[in-house]
C-alpha cells in the first residue's frame, strides 16, 4: 500500500476529483443496499397478503429513483477516478518525455531504447491501474463490503451474518493466492511467447540460410515445437484462470446453503421473516464482488509499486549538461580554439583524446581526417557539448563554451551527424526542422545548396513526401544531403559535417563543397571525412591517430610531408578509378 | 506498415467466418466442451429451483422433516460441487481449443512465410512479418479465449435462465422478454460507439509510442538543433489527444457498460416485483417463485456484463485477422521448380547463358552474363560493391526468379531440378554466416538428423574449425547465443564452412567474408577453402584477391557486366581494372602513384 503514499502528490493535486469520486462511491455503496431490502419487504407483504397498491407504487418509485441515482453516480465516479488515473499517466508520460529530452548522450549510451519505451508504456499503464482500479477496489471493497455486512447484521440478523461470513475470507485468500500463481504462470507464458517471437525473428533474418540448406520443413517443425510450448504454458495459465469461477461458485454456494439452512431455522423460530431471508441472500450476492476485489487489490498494488519505483528512479537520473547561472545569452561568434590536454569517455579507462591544441579563425575551414576510432567525431561532440569533462578548454570567440547558454551555442552550430537520422515527416518538415515557420523558398534554397533539390522533385509528392522510418526509403546519399540541407537552413555560424558526404559520389561531393564555399563566405566550416577529397581545400587539415594530432597543415604541406596523408590520398585516387571501372 | 484499416461489416463477417473455420479439426473436443457447458448450465438453473422447492414445499408450510431436508440439502451441495468441477473442466477445455486453434494458425502463417520468395522479404520489414506470426495471432487468441468462449457460455446460461423462467411462470417470463431487445439495443450501440472510440484510442496510443520511439532514437538530433521545447509540445499534444480519447472511452463505458446494465436490472426487478404484487391482489403467490425469479435475474446480468466488456477485443481481433489473412494470401512465392522428373546433378558443370536480371523491373543489375564453370573448376567473381556479384549467387541459389537468359547445370535448366536435389548438391556459404540459437553441433548439423555426431566432428575437422571448437566450454555442445555474437566473424565463418561440408555438396558457392578477420583465423580459413574447393565446382565471390589467385577463371564485374575475364596472370598482364584492384590491396605507395598519374 506504500505506493498510495508515494502517489500522494497526485492525489493531493487531484483531491477534488478523488474526494468527490470516493464520496460518490460511498453513496453508491449505500444505495446498493436498497433494492435487496425492497425485495424482502415486498416479498413479506405478498406472503402475508398485506400488500396494497399504494405501497407497491411507493416502492417502485423508490426503486426507480435509486436506479437512476446509481446510474448517474456510477457514471460520475468513473469519470472522477478513472479519469484522474488517465490524467496521471498523461502527466507522467509528459514528464518522462521532458526528462528524456534533457538527458545527454551519455545516458543514451547506457540505456536501451526498448527499455525506455517499456517504462513509458507498460510501467505507466501499471501505475494508471493503481491510481484507477486500485483506488476503486480499495474503496469499493471496503465500503460495499462494510455496508452490506452492516446492513445484514443490523437490519436482518447478526447471527446469520456471522455464520454466512465464515467461508468468505477463504475467497479473498484464494483469489489473492490464485492471483500470485496466475502472475507467475502468466510470466512463464509470456517468456515462452517472447522466445517464439525470437525464433520467428531469427528464422526471418536467417531465411537465406534456411532456404540454402532446404531446411524449410525442419524449421517449421521446430516452430511447431516451440508454439506447442507456448500452448502448454498457456494451458497452465488457463487452468489457474479457470479456478476462479468454480471456487467463487463453491464458496458462495456454501454461504447460500448456510444462510438458507440456518435462515430457515430462524424463520421457524420467528426470529426472521421469509422476505428478510430473501433480502439476506440477495445481500450475500452483493458480497462476492468486494471479496474478489480485495484479492485483486494486492496484485494491482504490487505491480503498481514496482512500476512506480522504476519510473521514479528514471526520473531521478541527473541532467548532466546544464547552463551555469551567468551563462551568456548571446550568440557565439569568432575564432575557435581547442586546448584539450585529455578527454576520456565516461566509463572508459583509456583517454580518447590527448593534447589537442589547435585554433581556427572565423570564416576558415578545418578538415579532420584519420582512421575510424581516431577521435574525429569526439572532437566535434565536445564542440556541441554533447560530452563534457575534458581537461582543458574549448574557446569560441574567446569565451569558454560553457560560458554560453547551451541553446545559444547550439544555435550557432549547424551539425550534420554521421548517422543521418530523419524523422517520419515530410521532406520539407525535415529540412525545416530547426524552424517550422521557414518559407518554401528558404527550404528549397537549402535543398539546392545541398544538391538534393532535383532528387526531391523526383519523389512522388515532391517536398511533401513522407520520409523516415515510416516513409519512403531513401538512399544513404539522399539522406545525407537532406541532413545537410537541414543544417544549412539555419545558416549557422559554424557548419559541422561529420563524415556526411561518405555516401554521395565524387561529383556530387564536389558540387556541394563548391556551393558551400560560395554561399558561406566568412563563416566557419569543420569537416571530418574518410575521403580526403572532401577536405582537400581546407585552410587547416589535421590528421588524428589514437586521439593525437600526427600531421597538420594544408593539403600541399601534407603532400609534401609524404606520410600517412599522402599515402591515403594516392590510395583513394586509385579506389576512385576502380569504382569507375578503371578509367 | 500498420496502416489504419476500416473494414466494412461484410468484410468483418468474412474474416470472422474464416477464423471460425479453424475450429473444424477440433469437432470432438468442442462437442465435449459443449456437453460440459450444457451440464454446468443445467446445474446453474437447477440450484435456485431447489431453493424454491424448499421454500414453497417445506419452509412456508412450516413442515421441517429431517429426512427429506437432508436429501434436499445433499442434492443442493452435490450439484454445487459437481457443477464447480464441471465448470473448471469446461473453462479449461474451451481455452485449450482456442490455444490449439491459434497454434495451427501460427504454424500456417509461419509455413507460408517460409514458402515466400526473397522478394517479399526485400519489400517487407522483418519486424512486421514477425508481428503477423506472433502479435496478431495473439490478438486473435484473445478473441477465441475470451470473446467467443464468453459468448457461448453466456448464451447457454441466458437461454437456460429463460427456459427456467418459462417453466416457473410463462406470463412473467414473457414480461421479462422485453428486456432482451433493450439489452440488444444497448449492446449494439456500445459496439458501434466503442469500436470507433476504442480504435481511435489505439491509434493515438500507437502514434504516441511511435513519436516516443522516434524521439528516443533521434534525441541527439533534437538536442543539437535545440528543438526540445517544440518536440515536448508536439508530444504533449499527442498525449493530450490520447488523454481525450481515453476520457471518451471512460465516458462511453460509464454510459453503456455496467452502470447501464445495472439500471436495466433494476427495471427488470420492478417488472418482477410489480407482477407478483399485482397478481397477489387476486390470489396468493408462491414465495419460492419470487425467490427463484429474483435469483435468476441476479444471474442473468453478469454474463451480459462479461459479454459487453469483451466487445472491444473482438474488433481488435478482426483487424489482426485481416492482416494475418493478407499474409496468408500473399502471392510473392519463392521460385517454383518444374520437377516432373527427378534428374540428379552428376558432374556439376555450371553455365550462365546471356543472363540479365533486374530486382525492380527497371534497372538491370546483371547484363548479359555468360560463363561456364567446368566440373571441379573454380570461377571467381570480383568487382566493386554493387557490381552484381551477389546477384549472380542469388539467382544461382534460386532466391529470385529470372526471366531473361538461362542458368544450366549439367546442360539442364536449373529450373528442372527438384528443390531438395539443388539444396543437397549446392552448398552456399554466406558472407555473414548466420548462426542460430542452439549449440555448435546444432549449427553444423542444422536440422539434418541423419548426420551422426562423428560426421559433424569430421566436417569441423576438415575445415579445421575443431581447433577453436575444442577450446570452447563443452566443445561441440557449446551454447551459441543469438546470431553467434560471442564468436569472431572468422569463427562464425569456419562453423559455416563445416555446415556446408557436412552436407557434402557437389557445387560450392562462396561469398567471402569482408569483415575484418584476425590473421590466425584468416590462415585457417584459407586452408579450409582450398581443401573444400578440391573436387567441387566452385563459384566464389572474392573480396581479398589473394584468395583466388589460383582460380581457373576470374570474372571482373562492373555495373552488372563482365568487363574482364581470365586467369590471375592474364588479368595482371592486361593491366586493367583487375590490375588496379590488385595494386590497391597489395601495392606500395610508389606503385600506386605511378598508376594514378599514369
Amino acid at each position: 500500500m506504500k505506493v498510495f503514499l508515494e502517489l500522494g502528490w497526485f492525489f493531493k493535486q487531484e483531491k477534488k476529483a478523488y474526494i468527490s469520486g470516493v464520496f460518490l462511491l460511498l453513496i453508491v455503496a449505500l444505495l446498493q443496499l436498497v433494492p435487496p431490502k425492497v425485495i424482502g419487504i415486498i416479498a413479506d407483504h405478498i406472503n402475508e397478503g398485506t400488500i396494497t397498491k399504494a405501497m407497491l407504487v411507493e416502492w417502485v418509485i423508490v426503486l426507480v429513483g435509486v436506479g437512476i441515482a446509481m446510474y448517474v453516480l456510477r457514471y460520475y465516479w468513473r469519470i472522477m477516478i478513472f479519469g484522474s488515473s488517465v490524467k496521471l499517466s498523461k502527466i507522467l508520460r509528459n514528464r518522462l518525455y521532458q526528462h528524456f529530452t534533457n538527458m545527454s548522450p551519455a545516458f543514451y549510451q547506457k540505456s536501451r531504447v526498448g527499455d525506455l519505451m517499456a517504462h513509458a508504456t507498460n510501467d505507466l499503464s501499471a501505475i494508471q491501474q493503481t491510481a484507477g482500479a486500485g483506488v476503486l477496489t480499495l474503496v469499493d471493497s471496503l465500503s460495499t463490503g462494510g455496508f452490506v455486512i452492516i446492513a445484514m447484521a443490523f437490519t436482518i440478523s447478526w447471527k446469520l451474518t456471522l455464520i454466512c461470513l465464515i467461508p468468505m475470507p477463504f475467497m479473498a485468500m484464494l483469489t489473492s493466492w490464485f492471483g500470485t500463481m496466475l502472475h507467475k504462470s502468466f510470466y512463464k507464458a509470456q517468456e515462452a511467447f517472447s522466445s517464439l517471437n525470437d525464433k520467428t525473428q531469427e528464422s526471418i533474418s536467417g531465411i537465406k540460410v534456411i532456404k540454402t540448406f532446404g531446411q524449410e520443413q525442419e524449421d517449421i517443425e521446430d516452430f511447431r515445437k516451440q508454439s506447442e510450448d507456448v500452448v502448454q504454458k498457456n494451458i497452465v495459465v488457463a487452468k489457474i484462470d479457470s479456478l476462479y469461477d468454480p471456487t467463487i461458485s463453491i464458496i458462495t454456494g456454501i454461504s447460500f446453503f448456510l444462510s438458507i439452512a440456518f435462515g430457515a431455522k430462524y424463520v421457524l423460530n420467528d426470529e426472521l421473516s421469509i422476505g428478510e431471508l430473501i433480502s439476506f441472500t440477495t445481500y450475500l450476492g452483493l458480497l462476492i464482488w468486494p471479496m474478489l476485489a480485495f484479492g485483486w487489490l494486492f496484485n494491482i498494488v504490487e505491480r503498481g509499486r514496482a512500476s512506480y519505483d522504476r519510473v521514479a528512479t528514471l526520473l531521478r537520473e541527473k541532467v548532466e549538461i546544464t547552463d551555469h547561472d551567468k551563462a551568456l545569452d548571446t550568440l557565439p561568434y569568432g575564432d575557435i580554439q581547442y586546448q584539450i590536454a585529455e578527454f576520456t569517455y565516461p566509463g572508459d579507462s583509456q583517454p580518447l583524446l590527448n593534447d589537442i591544441f589547435l585554433s581556427l579563425n572565423a570564416g576558415e575551414t578545418l578538415g579532420i581526417v584519420g582512421k575510424t576510432g581516431s577521435g574525429k567525431t569526439t572532437l566535434l561532440k565536445l564542440l556541441i557539448r554533447e560530452f563534457e569533462g575534458y581537461q582543458g578548454e574549448i574557446l569560441f570567440g574567446g569565451q569558454k563554451l560553457q560560458d554560453y547558454k547551451l541553446e545559444k551555442l547550439r544555435e550557432a552550430i549547424g551539425y550534420v551527424p554521421q548517422d543521418h537520422f530523419l524523422f517520419s515527416a515530410t521532406v520539407a518538415e525535415n529540412i525545416a526542422f530547426t524552424d517550422p515557420t521557414a518559407t518554401s523558398e528558404e527550404i528549397e534554397h537549402a535543398a539546392k545548396l545541398a544538391n538534393i533539390h532535383d532528387d526531391i522533385l523526383q519523389f512522388t509528392d515532391g517536398y511533401q513526401t513522407i520520409v523516415g522510418e515510416r516513409g519512403v526509403s531513401l538512399s544513404g546519399g539522399q539522406k545525407q544531403r537532406i541532413s545537410i540541407a537541414r543544417a544549412l537552413l539555419m545558416n549557422p555560424e559554424v557548419l559541422v559535417l561529420d563524415d556526411s558526404l561518405s555516401a554521395v559520389d565524387a561529383k556530387t561531393e564536389e558540387a556541394i563543397l563548391s556551393s558551400l564555399r560560395q554561399n558561406r563566405k566568412g563563416k566557419t566550416t569543420i569537416i571530418t571525412s574518410h575521403r580526403l577529397s572532401a577536405i582537400q581545400h581546407a585552410n587547416l587539415i589535421i590528421v588524428l591517430e589514437n586521439g593525437q594530432v600526427i600531421e597538420r597543415g594544408t593539403h600541399e604541406d601534407l603532400m609534401e610531408l609524404d606520410e600517412w596523408y599522402k599515402e591515403m590520398y594516392v590510395h583513394q585516387q586509385l579506389e576512385e578509378l576502380v569504382e569507375h571501372g578503371g578509367h | 506498415m500498420e496502416e489504419k484499416m476500416q473494414l466494412s461489416e461484410r468484410e468483418q463477417r468474412k474474416i470472422l467466418f474464416r477464423l471460425l473455420s479453424y475450429t473444424k479439426p477440433h469437432k470432438k473436443m468442442i462437442s465435449i466442451a459443449f456437453v460440459l457447458l450444457l451440464l454446468t448450465t443445467i446445474g446453474d438453473i437447477f440450484l435456485p429451483y431447489l431453493v424454491k422447492i424448499f421454500i414453497d414445499d417445506y419452509l412456508t408450510p412450516g413442515k421441517l422433516e429431517f429426512q427429506p431436508l437432508l436429501i434436499l440439502g445433499s442434492i443442493y451441495m452435490g450439484i454445487q460441487i459437481v457443477k464447480a468441477v464441471l465448470m473448471f473442466f469446461q473453462f479449461v477445455k474451451f481455452q485449450e481449443i482456442a490455444l490449439y486453434i491459434i497454434q495451427q494458425l501460427r504454424i500456417d502463417v509461419f509455413s507460408k512465410v517460409q514458402s515466400l520468395g526473397l522478394k517479399y522479404f526485400d519489400k517487407t520489414p522483418a519486424g512486421s512479418i514477425v508481428s503477423r506470426v506472433t502479435n496478431d495471432t495473439e490478438a486473435i487468441k484473445d478473441m477465441f479465449v475470451t470473446v467467443i468462449a464468453t459468448f457461448i457460455q453466456s448464451g447457454f446460461l441466458l437461454t437456460g435462465i429463460f427456459i427456467a423462467m418459462f417453466i416457473l411462470n410463462v406470463k412473467l417470463a414473457l414480461f421479462c422478454v422485453i428486456i432482451i431487445p433493450i439489452l440488444l439495443f444497448v449492446m449494439n450501440l456500445y459496439r458501434k460507439l466503442s469500436s470507433r472510440f476504442y480504435l481511435d484510442m489505439r491509434e493515438r496510443l500507437s502514434q504516441l509510442n511511435a513519436k516516443l520511439a522516434e524521439s528516443l532514437s533521434g534525441m541527439s538530433i533534437i538536442q543539437v538543433f535545440r528543438q526540445e521545447k517544440r518536440l515536448r509540445q508536439e508530444f504533449g499534444d499527442i498525449n493530450e489527444q490520447h488523454y481525450k480519447a481515453g476520457m471518451k472511452n471512460i465516458k462511453i463505458d460509464g454510459l453503456l457498460l455496467r452502470p447501464a446494465i445495472d439500471l436495466i436490472y433494476i427495471f427488470a426487478l420492478i417488472i418482477v416485483l410489480s407482477y407478483f404484487g399485482i397478481t397477489s391482489f387476486q390470489h396468493s403467490v408462491e414465495i419460492g417463485v419470487i425467490y427463484a425469479f429474483i435469483n435468476y435475474l441476479d444471474r442473468f446480468f453478469e454474463p451480459v456484463n462479461q459479454m459487453m466488456m469483451r466487445l472491444s477485443l473482438y474488433q481488435q481481433a478482426i483487424v489482426a485477422g485481416s492482416r494475418v489473412f493478407r499474409l496468408l494470401d500473399e502471392e510473392e512465392l519463392a521460385p517454383v521448380q518444374k520437377d516432373e522428373e527427378t534428374i540428379a546433378i552428376q558432374q556439376g558443370r555450371i553455365e550462365f547463358k546471356n543472363l540479365s536480371f533486374s530486382y525492380d523491373g527497371k534497372r538491370d543489375v546483371l547484363k548479359n552474363i555468360s560463363f561456364t564453370a567446368t566440373p571441379g573448376e573454380t570461377v571467381a567473381l570480383v568487382g566493386h560493391t554493387g557490381s552484381g556479384k551477389s546477384s549472380i549467387i542469388n539467382l544461382m541459389m534460386r532466391f529470385y526468379e529470372y526471366e531473361r537468359g538461362e542458368i544450366l547445370i549439367d546442360g539442364e535448366s536449373i529450373r528442372h531440378f527438384t528443390k531438395p536435389e539443388l539444396r543437397e548438391k549446392m552448398g552456399l556459404v554466406l558472407q555473414d554466416p548466420f548462426l542460430f540459437y542452439g549449440t555448435v553441433k546444432d549449427n553444423i548439423r542444422l536440422h539434418n538428423e541423419r548426420l551422426t555426431d562423428e560426421e559433424v566432428k569430421e566436417a569441423a575437422r576438415f575445415v579445421q574449425a575443431h581447433t577453436f571448437i575444442d577450446r570452447l566450454e563443452d566443445s561441440f555442445d557449446h551454447k551459441v547465443v543469438e546470431r553467434g555474437a560471442t564468436f569472431s566473424s572468422g569463427q562464425r565463418q569456419l562453423i559455416a564452412f563445416a555446415r556446408t561440408i557436412a552436407a557434402n555438396p557437389k557445387i560450392l558457392v562462396l561469398d567471402e567474408a569482408t569483415a575484418n578477420i584476425d590473421t590466425e583465423t584468416e590462415e585457417a580459413i584459407q586452408t579450409a577453402l582450398a581443401k573444400m574447393r578440391k573436387g567441387r565446382t566452385t563459384i566464389a565471390i572474392a573480396h581479398r584477391l589473394s584468395t583466388i589467385q589460383d582460380a581457373d577463371l576470374i570474372l571482373v564485374l562492373h555495373q552488372g557486366e563482365i568487363v574482364e575475364r581470365g586467369t590471375h596472370q592474364e588479368l595482371l598482364a592486361f593491366g586493367g581494372l583487375y590490375h588496379k584492384m590488385f595494386l590497391l590491396q597489395n601495392g606500395a605507395v610508389e606503385r600506386l602513384e605511378d598508376v594514378v598519374n599514369g
